[in-house]
């Protein structure tokens, strides 16, 4: 069965279904996705890896959870992957790479992973357009977007690790969330032929 | 003032899951009963689910794949879609069907009486040796509370829980059997507005051969082993 041409939303359901040549699509569209955001978070190529599958295996046992008019797959997949690698550090009371993360290199773009190319074009228009926007913010408040968005970190964990007043951080993070809501949601397409919604 | 009445300074930080627990249930109480701010706060979360993409993209092993499939197949193997070991029974004969109905009804009945009474109570035994013991609960989860009622030979049992928060898409509750050789892994469950749901509990061997039932967060669809925060904890022993 030929999935390339199928929508991610479908391709969830036939994961639900059993049928591992779907999970396998999925798995190809977005392995680097995934793994890019395991990475950022743990910091670590092999733990990377190990949740990269820990995620996909999760989408086999848990497809039937996903609810398509609450969010786009790579979100979903993207939501899952944050959680799980946070979940990892807590557990591992460990997080190294404080400083690595890598909003900072946001202009650097290697393109997209998805077979089907007008998905593989959409999402890299999708990730050039939210790499510029971040680029455009000043560094300390990238520095405060990663360290709590990537780390789990709280605004009171932040001020500690930077040694920043309470009120620099949330001010850094409000304005921050503030810019790219504006230049993000402004220029948000209206439709999204991937998720075939 | 708008800001004065809402939380619209919290949101961004909110939807970045930055806050602090006690401002993060303060802003969560508030939007559940704010349009406005479950808008403000509709948005923020699109540009929060929006920041991975900036991330530059890493490329990982090449035997990924066949790794995950070999993994897949080993699930499958090992793990049947309807595992006899702690899933809900989807087929059950007349006979099984109708004990476990009626346990259902007995243990409904018994938790409706007994709720208020086992706020003071770790365990409280009931009529025909039924017991009820209370949960604790944890910081990540400070207002929920949690039962476990359970039939006197323990073969059968029932999770309740109240006031847990509601999760996003991604994560879902799951309960886990613990005891010193490891855990069961139970069902993963979500909850309603209120942070109410039941849960029927099976195992493999009676109930009262575990040591201690936990609820953790985890990934939708639940984890092979605990890897979320704990948000009840309690005793299984027989006291």
């Amino acid at each position: 069965m030929n999935l390339d041409s199928v929508d991610d939303a479908e391709l969830v359901k036939l994961t639900a279904d059993s049928h591992t040549d779907a999970l396998q699509e999925l798995f190809d569209r977005y392995n680097r996705l995934v793994y890019s955001v395991a990475l950022a978070i743990l910091g670590d190529r092999s733990v990377a890896e190990e949740a990269t599958l820990d995620v996909f295996v999760h989408v086999w046992r848990g497809a039937r959870t996903y609810r398509p008019e609450r969010a786009k797959v790579n979100t979903w997949l993207v939501a899952i992957t944050r959680y799980h690698a946070i979940d990892i550090l807590r557990w591992q009371n460990s997080r190294p790479d404080v400083k690595g993360l890598s909003l900072d290199d946001t202009l650097r773009n290697d393109g997209s992973t998805a077979h089907d190319p007008e998905a593989a074009a959409e999402l890299s228009l999708q990730q050039a357009r939210v790499r510029e926007a971040v680029a455009q913010l000043p560094p300390e408040q990238r520095q405060v977007l990663s360290l709590a968005y990537f780390k789990g970190y709280t605004h009171q964990q932040i001020s500690e690790i930077l040694r920043q007043p309470l009120g620099t951080v949330k001010t850094r993070i409000r304005l921050a969330m503030q810019k790219l809501r504006q230049t993000l949601l402004d220029e948000e397409p209206t439709s999204d032929k991937s998720e075939g919604t | 003032m708008v800001d004065d009445l809402h939380v619209l300074e919290s949101l961004p930080a909110y939807a970045l899951g930055s806050l602090d627990k006690e401002e993060a249930r303060s802003v969560s109480e508030h939007i559940a009963g704010c349009y406005l701010c479950r808008q403000e706060l509709a948005a923020f979360q699109r540009v929060a689910d929006q920041l991975p993409l900036a991330l530059p993209e890493a490329q990982p092993g090449s035997d990924l794949a066949p790794r995950l499939m070999a993994r897949i197949q080993s699930l499958n193997v090992k793990q049947p879609p309807k595992p006899a070991v702690w899933r809900f029974p989807m087929r059950l004969s007349p006979v099984g069907a109708a004990a476990g109905l009626l346990l259902l009804v007995l243990l409904a009945v018994s938790n409706l009486l007994l709720w208020q009474r086992l706020t003071h109570l770790e365990v409280l035994r009931g009529p025909l040796g039924m017991r009820a013991i209370a949960l604790q609960n944890t910081t990540a989860a400070p207002s929920a509370s949690g039962f476990v009622i359970m039939g006197a030979d323990g073969q059968n049992g029932v999770l309740v829980v109240d006031k847990l928060p509601q999760l996003d898409a991604a994560r879902e509750y799951q309960v886990w059997l613990v005891r010193d050789s490891g855990y069961t892994a139970g069902s993963a469950f979500s909850v309603d507005e209120s942070g109410y749901r039941g849960v029927r509990l099976t195992a493999p061997e009676s109930l009262l051969s575990y040591s201690r039932v936990w609820v953790t967060i985890e990934p939708a669809g639940g984890s092979a082993q605990p890897t979320g925060e704990q948000v009840l904890d309690g005793s299984l022993f027989n006291p």
